[in-house]
């Protein structure tokens, strides 16, 4: 399984793919998470790529895109490099809802931030999109992913969050 | 139970783990973070933590710190590593073991940030002025790189020799699950640093050096020889790639012979030394080996030519896949070797 989630420095779109990697790595499989890194600031353009699976993992970084989140419209450019019948959620906060996607792709597309101001956690929209695309996809049960988010959250000092961040999980997961 | 760390803090965690006692260093992307990591650990732990003026300035404080025995590091990328490299020519002149880290970046002079293994024939060839070589060992996975950093000072003070971890920008970046070993400490003496007594040191105007440097070359070479072979004993066509063009090279094995060509891997862990005896392992009909690595005109090929020469009574034609500034994608790998099987490719030697 191969997952990109891109977007604006400050969307935490590489949270998102510690999230993930942290679900995988829960049932037992092998994982990497790479950033993009560098000269990127908040604002400019910035992505993670997960990648899980049974066997040994070959290149960290995109090669066959199994699912795309785009919060935001120049993330679609990533499309191009993924499989027919892959899965893209847009933001549809950030990305106009006039833009063609080609047809051999799944889309969902979704109001991340809208959703997550509606619980008060208008910096969660990269949690609502992962509820939207764990719902979509059924890659893990909901209450492992809860799980997982919690434990990041709290490792990360910041589990007094965790109650909110798991309402802006539950907007994207029955928001789909 | 395994959890998620980033190659550079692991490496950091890992040295610490090993008995590392003093790191100096100076930042620069895609390392800092190792640094980063050790500024705050190495307090906490009793240690030594220094952020020196520059980075000649970093290799000198462990190569002092070496001659008291205290276990020591510093870590770079490339443009920093290429400053460090009279101070590592000295370590060498004086026998001093030591242990450095190049998380190497794209490019010569300031480069780019990209992830690559273009520093390959500079650090596998010494890099400083004289005749010597530094232990390279180049891992392709982040618990890869906990384990060989767990062994490298012992590996050190064994040749009295400083010995390299060779990473990539990539593998210090990103993240994957990771165990580590107990935390060890060597405690007995090494029997040559300076106590207070006046007992024999390192001597570097010494005129039977020329031949000590040959036999403990020789040595190290017979001995340390390190690799990963991956369906290699029928194999016609041989990949050879270290790091991580190493995984994807392994996934275009699989590839190759889900379609019926006979396809293999061998890995070098110790780049110098070089894993000559790998390639003993070859007993089919090999009709090619592909060098596969992130170079942009091949430097890894050099050594593949070597060996191939070696170990081998025919003239076996040698390829080159030079990705430049990224990993080669599987697809590549594969896509190439079909080329060379069609005739479709150039041989480089």
């Amino acid at each position: 399984m191969e997952i990109v989630f891109a977007g604006f420095g400050g969307q935490g779109v590489l949270t998102s793919g510690l999230i993930v990697s942290e679900m995988a790595l829960e049932e037992g499989k092998n994982v990497t998470w790479m950033p993009a890194y560098g000269p990127t600031m908040r604002g400019g353009k910035a992505y993670s790529v997960v990648k899980y699976m049974d066997g040994m993992i070959g290149g960290p970084d995109m090669e066959e895109i199994d699912i795309l989140v785009a919060m935001n419209q120049p993330s679609l450019e990533y499309a191009s490099l993924m499989k027919d019948g892959g899965l893209i959620v847009i933001n549809s906060d950030h990305v106009d809802d006039d833009v063609k996607i080609d047809e051999k792709y799944d889309v969902i597309r979704i109001p991340c931030l809208t959703l997550a101001q509606k619980v008060n956690n208008p910096k969660a929209a990269n949690i609502v999109a992962i509820g939207a695309m764990i719902k979509k996809c059924g890659l893990f049960p909901p209450e492992q992913a809860k799980a997982a988010l919690r434990k990041i959250f709290t490792e990360k000092g910041k589990g007094k969050y965790a109650d909110m961040n798991e309402a802006a999980f539950m907007e994207g997961y029955d928001g789909v | 139970m395994k959890k998620m760390w980033k190659g550079n803090h692991a490496i950091a965690e890992a040295a610490l783990r090993a008995g590392c006692q003093f790191y100096a260093g100076y930042p620069i992307t895609p390392q800092t973070e190792v640094s980063e990591y050790l500024s705050a650990r190495m307090p906490e732990l009793g240690r030594k933590f220094l952020q020196a003026e520059n980075e000649m300035a970093a290799v000198y404080m462990i190569y002092g710190a070496y001659a008291c025995g205290m276990r020591s590091m510093t870590s770079s990328s490339g443009p920093g590593f290429s400053l460090k490299q009279e101070g590592i020519a000295y370590l060498c002149a004086n026998n001093y073991p030591s242990v450095l880290v190049n998380v190497q970046r794209w490019g010569p002079g300031l480069g780019t940030l990209d992830s690559a293994q273009t520093d390959y024939l500079r650090d596998t060839r010494g890099g400083g002025n004289g005749d010597y070589r530094v232990i390279v060992l180049a891992p392709n996975s982040i618990q890869e790189t906990v384990d060989l950093m767990y062994e490298v000072f012992d590996l050190a003070e064994k040749y009295r020799n400083p010995v390299e971890i060779l990473s990539e920008a990539a593998l210090g970046q990103m993240m994957e699950p990771v165990e580590f070993p107990e935390f060890k400490e060597r405690t007995e003496d090494l029997g040559w640093t300076f106590d207070g007594t006046n007992r024999p040191h390192g001597r570097i105007a010494n005129p039977d050096k020329p031949r000590m440097v040959k036999e403990k070359y020789e040595r190290i070479a017979a001995e340390e020889q390190r690799w990963e072979s991956y369906q290699v004993e029928d194999a016609e066509y041989i990949f050879v790639a270290f790091g991580l063009p190493s995984r994807t090279a392994r996934n275009a094995v699989d590839q190759l012979r889900a379609k019926g060509q006979k396809a293999g891997l061998i890995r070098p862990i110790t780049v110098w030394p070089f894993p000559y005896n790998a390639f003993k392992e070859a007993k089919g009909n090999v009709k090619a080996f592909i060098s596969v690595e992130s170079t942009d005109a091949g430097q890894l090929i050099e050594d593949v030519a070597l060996a191939a020469k070696k170990e081998f009574e025919t003239n076996i034609p040698v390829y080159g896949l030079f990705s430049g500034q990224k990993i080669p994608k599987t697809k590549e790998i594969t896509e190439f070797c079909e080329r060379v099987i069609a005739g479709q490719e150039k041989e480089v030697f």
